[in-house]
């Protein structure tokens, strides 16, 4: 079931290329197959929401092949509370970005058949149990992206997808220095997550090396301030879909595997490091929310929004609690969603008037001759993520704020001032954009297909309901992360490291209570 | 009866959400040959529905206990939170009172918005406002009533932006969002704060809390946590310093003006009076209750003086009335606060009823462009004099017994007495001076042919008159207060007729004072809303600009010049894997594979030994 979800996209990928090798594969075909199998590989993924037992810890629907055993590399996956909810977005956002991929696309056949490794890299990624293959596939999902930016991007798409790779690969490189350097100095020989997790504790000073190798690489990929910087420019010169793919769901590899193996693997040295995470998490949302501000490229605006969010994340993590775990993966959803539909709505806007500049762009919400739905599913959109009630980001965004105040009250308050700049920002854009009088230059703008508008409609739609409904995205994951915290007692020492830096806005009394 | 009522009352704010979808297809275009009234007309109906509904279960209300209905919205683990609403007298009063104008709104606007080409999307932020309200008076859960206070300022957005085509209406509808959002902002991190340190955020259990554990809380804590509370109704119910906005929301379109400054207002104080049991552990927050109440009633008195725009004449004033109820929120005086709303709300809404029929029929909303209206919309005037008089203390209707019940109480405050005062007399010398400067003196061109308005807007006109006229019986009949002949009282009559007979004079007679560099300051510090908006740029819009100008300077020069510096740079930009271009993909495609695959293979050999 679960090696159904990576390798039926790799299967098709390869019959497109075999196909295309054989006879001429027009744009259409290939277009077809790649839907086909993007929805299969979405029904299959929610089957797998439907059979999954959430009352149960640890791995469920567990498959085993051994691979390498030399080096401890086997083929290991699984799925628990973490990485269900990240699968399905996965498979769900595949499938938008395939839909809304240009149907005049140069290249059709090499274009589908790198969307779906890619999808495959990405669920293989967040299904391995095993350390090593989580690497590889975590490197798997780097090609595909590279050449999709490379390929089919902007104007300077050659530095943009340079710079990717580069900070990616780097990423790797330290994230296997990470792994290995776990496995030998506690002298396994077993890459499995399970074993890892279970063996005798290193020294804290060792495991601090390696969490600091492990953040710095996730939080490339994450980004993290000050590793971001490729994100703008991957984001600017990505074509529509792919900076759906690459901010819905390639930059919650990132956050996965910091959650799932730095906070899984290193208990202890987590703990000393909390405070200093949940100090590095307000400096991402602040440095990402003012970075938005400055920008007049909407999608800009839109990636640096990205940094900041996913900033929220790394303070729910830092935390580390049951409740603020669980925040953390609704954030991901919730992020996922909203920054997809914001892409796919920036992405029709620059189909449509050729620009992406705020200094241009005026007045598109007019009614005959503008972008009215585009505009209000905009309006929409940047309200979702600046956290309005009644869509998904202000349920992870209180999920976050509750659960994290207890612990880091000052970073949480200056995390939230955080939402109030996102309003700054994406009021900004959408004020610029489709208020004002529509200008000479950009009357008579093309029509608006169908096609064009129903994957942003399809995402709002969600983005609305699990605002409403967020059971839907919580119900999930809090057996997982609460066995993540009961199991490394170590966790626990970061609430009474946190009290004491409370300076009295707990009294004693209450203290005593707890 | 019982059973019909607690099964149904989650119906009520859904009934403007059922409107809403109703009216999306011709919102969004895609019904357009039977043009936008068929979605009016169906919001209309649902409002009316919601009206009856509110009615019927007001009714119940009189003769049954007050009672709960509670909905588990979410829940992670043990941990979860319910959305409760709460079936009081007070609480369906007030979607009583929210229905009532809402339908009464909606029927002025078939008239007011007839030939706008957006009607269908303007009942629907009507409906979608309606609804929101009606949560927000139903709603007993904090966390509820926080996310509806945030549908509310969205809401506001949208519907101060309807006319978003004009430069005016983008500004305004920013700043009307920022500002209420820092408002929200702040309340939301008190929200935060205290869903961890309460047991629960149900209003119930806050002020249960608030009796016992909030006590212990260190002062400097509930100090803070208080000003987190105060800071979102301060910014909803437009009191200084957040108080702009409602200035600038008078682009918007009318029927939505009459909505905003009589029950949107109130909605933000009765939040601040739900919470009222938490600002009392702190005195220096119920201090500045007082102060900031204080200082918006008197400032915002003054302000309405000097303007000749006949909507922003009046928002002021109810900046200045919602600064009474914030003084007397202060005091713990919970139960005069929520008179003087009842009262404001029917009187308020009435005058902008009243002003939008002058709008209508002339076009122009400059008082220098109007007059001698008085005898060519009767109609108009009579509403016009009679919220008027709903609104200051003088004729014995609405405000004259709420204004009492607070002077009586003042009496003992006699800084806060002349307060009131002044605030009474300044509402009636501002309503005096445009009620001369609008209905009395000589016509002008753009009056001197404008008729009484059409039958939609006057039945509303009418009905909304007598309901004003009504407010006192009802006052009295529910013994809300007890006046007696006392001299607070006496001095709030006598402020209120000297006001209103100077200001009307004061159109009639202008005053001749020397015109003075003096004077001129003067006139502009109160044009300017008292430089309010200097202030904002001097202080948060620099500090937001500079902070983003300075993060952009680093992320240019120091962060992504580091990646340059270890000559990284260089690479990436330099002639390094120039295949992209190439048609020959394949190719390249198959290099870079396996040259990653080779470093993988390699990785790993390194990993065997």
């Amino acid at each position: 079931m679960l090696s159904a979800v990576v390798w039926i996209p790799v299967l098709g990928a390869l019959g497109l290329v075999l196909a295309s090798q054989v006879t001429k594969v027009s744009t259409q075909q290939s277009r077809w197959v790649a839907l086909a199998i993007a929805s299969i590989t979405f029904l299959i993924s929610l089957i797998l929401m439907a059979g999954f037992n959430s009352e149960i810890t640890g791995m469920q629907k567990e498959e085993f092949i051994p691979w390498i055993k030399a080096i401890g590399l086997n083929y290991q996956l699984g799925v628990d509370g973490l990485s269900l909810p990240l699968v399905v977005l996965n498979q769900f956002l595949v499938w938008i970005a395939i839909f809304s991929s240009d149907t005049q696309i140069k290249r059709p056949t090499l274009y589908y058949v790198l969307l779906l490794l890619l999808s495959a890299g990405t669920a293989g990624a967040f299904l391995a149990q095993n350390v090593l293959l989580f690497f590889l596939f975590f490197e798997v999902e780097l090609i595909p992206l590279y050449l999709l930016i490379a390929i089919w991007g902007g104007p300077r798409r050659e530095y943009a997808a340079t710079k990717f790779l580069i900070y990616t690969a780097l990423s790797g490189v330290l994230m296997l220095a990470a792994f290995l350097g776990l496995a030998f100095l506690t002298g396994m020989v077993d890459f499995s997550y399970a074993t890892l997790r279970h063996q005798t504790p290193l020294p804290v000073a060792t495991q601090t090396v390696l969490l600091v190798l492990l953040l710095v690489a996730l939080g490339i990929k994450t980004p993290l301030v000050p590793f971001h910087t490729w994100l703008p420019d991957a984001h600017v010169e990505a074509s529509t879909p792919v900076s759906v793919l690459l901010a819905g769901i390639l930059l919650k590899l990132g956050t996965y595997g910091i959650l799932r193996f730095g906070l899984g693997l290193f208990p202890q040295a987590w703990a000393n490091l909390a405070p200093f995470l949940a100090g590095w998490a307000v400096v991402s949302v602040l440095y990402g929310s003012f970075m938005a501000i400055a920008q007049k490229d909407m999608k800009k605006m839109v990636a640096y929004s990205s940094v900041g969010h996913m900033g929220f994340l790394l303070l729910a993590m830092a935390a580390a609690t049951p409740l603020s775990l669980v925040a953390a993966i609704a954030q991901m959803i919730a992020h996922g969603l909203i920054s997809a539909l914001l892409f796919l709505l920036v992405g029709v806007v620059y189909k449509k008037t050729g620009t992406r500049d705020l200094d241009v762009l005026t007045g598109l919400l007019a009614p005959e001759r503008g972008l009215p739905i585009i505009g209000s599913l905009m309006v929409l959109g940047v309200m979702a993520s600046a956290g309005i009630p009644g869509m998904v980001g202000f349920v992870a965004e209180f999920l976050i704020f509750h659960s994290c105040f207890s612990i880091f009250p000052i970073q949480t308050l200056l995390c939230m001032v955080g939402t109030g700049l996102t309003a700054v920002y994406f009021l900004l854009l959408v004020n610029r954009a489709f208020f004002g009088r529509l200008t000479a230059k950009l009357s008579n703008l093309p029509r608006v297909l169908l096609s064009e508008k129903l994957p942003a409609v399809l995402v709002a739609a969600l983005v609305v309901f699990l605002g409403w409904q967020p059971g839907w995205m919580l119900r999930w994951t809090e057996t997982t992360t609460r066995e993540l915290i009961t199991s490394s007692p170590s966790l626990d020492r970061i609430i009474p490291a946190a009290i004491r830096q409370e300076n009295g806005l707990v009294p004693q009394a209450k203290l005593s209570q707890r | 009866m019982t059973l019909f009522a607690t099964e149904t009352l989650w119906w009520i704010p859904c009934y403007g959400l059922v409107g809403v979808l109703f009216t999306l297809p011709w919102a969004i275009g895609s019904v357009k040959n039977t043009g936008p009234r068929p979605a009016a007309y169906f919001n209309f109906l649902m409002t009316a529905l919601a009206l009856i509904h509110a009615l019927i279960l007001w009714q119940t209300s009189w003769t049954h206990p007050a009672y709960n209905i509670e909905f588990v919205w979410f829940e992670v683990g043990n941990w979860h939170q319910d959305i409760i609403l709460r079936a009081s007298i007070e609480s369906l009063g007030g979607v009583f009172l929210i229905t009532l104008l809402s339908f009464l709104a909606q029927l002025f606007a078939l008239g007011y918005m007839e030939k706008d080409w957006g009607l269908a999307r303007f009942f629907a932020l009507m409906g979608f406002f309606e609804g929101a309200m009606c949560g927000l008076a139903l709603s007993d859960s904090l966390l509820a009533s926080y996310g509806l206070l945030e549908l509310l300022t969205l809401s506001t957005y949208l519907l101060v932006g309807f006319w978003y085509a004009q430069p005016l209406v983008v500004t305004a509808a920013r700043d009307a969002f920022w500002t209420k959002r820092l408002g929200d902002m702040l309340l939301l991190m008190g929200v935060v704060a205290l869903s961890t340190l309460a047991p629960s955020l149900n209003f119930t259990d806050l002020t249960a809390w608030a009796h016992t554990d909030g006590k212990l809380l260190s002062p400097t804590a509930i100090t803070l946590l208080g000003f987190a509370l105060i800071a979102g109704p301060i910014g909803k119910c437009a009191q200084f310093p957040l108080n702009l906005w409602l200035d600038e929301a008078m682009e918007g379109p009318n029927p939505a003006s009459i909505m905003r400054n009589s029950v949107v207002v109130a909605c933000g104080a009765y939040v601040l009076i739900r919470v009222q049991p938490i600002l009392a552990l702190s005195p220096v927050v119920m201090g500045t209750l007082v102060f900031i109440g204080a200082l918006t009633a008197i400032g915002a008195s003054w302000v309405a003086l000097a303007q000749v725009d006949l909507k922003r004449a009046f928002c002021h004033s109810t900046s200045a009335y919602l600064g009474l109820v914030f003084i007397a929120v202060g005091l713990q005086q919970s139960e005069v606060a929520l008179l003087l709303l009842f009262a404001h709300t029917l009187a308020k809404a009435l005058l902008f009823m009243s002003i939008g029929s002058v709008i209508f029929t002339t076009s122009t909303q400059d008082l220098r462009e109007l007059g001698g209206l008085g005898s060519r919309m009767p109609a108009t005037t009579t509403a016009y004099l009679v919220a008027a008089s709903g609104l200051v203390a003088g004729l014995p209707l609405g405000s004259f017994w709420a204004l009492g019940a607070f002077g009586q109480i003042l009496a003992t405050a006699p800084f806060l007495l002349i307060i009131l005062l002044s605030v009474n007399g300044l509402t009636a010398f501002n309503l005096g001076r445009v009620f001369g400067l609008v209905f009395m003196g000589p016509a002008q061109p753009k009056t001197r042919r404008a008729p009484e308005v059409p039958w939609t807007m006057a039945v509303p006109l009418v009905a909304l008159t007598i309901l004003t006229l009504l407010v006192p019986l009802f006052i009295l009949q529910g013994h809300f207060t007890s006046l007696t002949l006392s001299l607070p009282v006496l001095l709030l009559v006598v402020s209120g007729v000297l006001g209103g007979w100077f200001g009307y004079q004061g159109t009639r007679v202008p005053l001749v004072l020397p015109k003075t560099q003096l004077r001129e300051q003067i006139q502009d510090f109160l044009a300017h809303d008292l430089y309010v908006e200097r202030f904002y740029r001097a202080t948060i819009v620099t500090w937001i600009s500079w902070g983003a100008k300075i993060t952009a300077w680093l992320d240019r020069h120091i962060v992504d010049g580091a990646v340059n510096l270890v000559g990284l740079g260089s690479l990436v930009s330099g002639q390094f894997l120039r295949y992209a271009n190439s048609g020959q993909s394949q190719t390249y495609v198959l290099t870079i594979v396996v040259g990653v695959i080779v470093v993988g293979v390699v990785e790993l050999i390194i990993t065997l030994h």
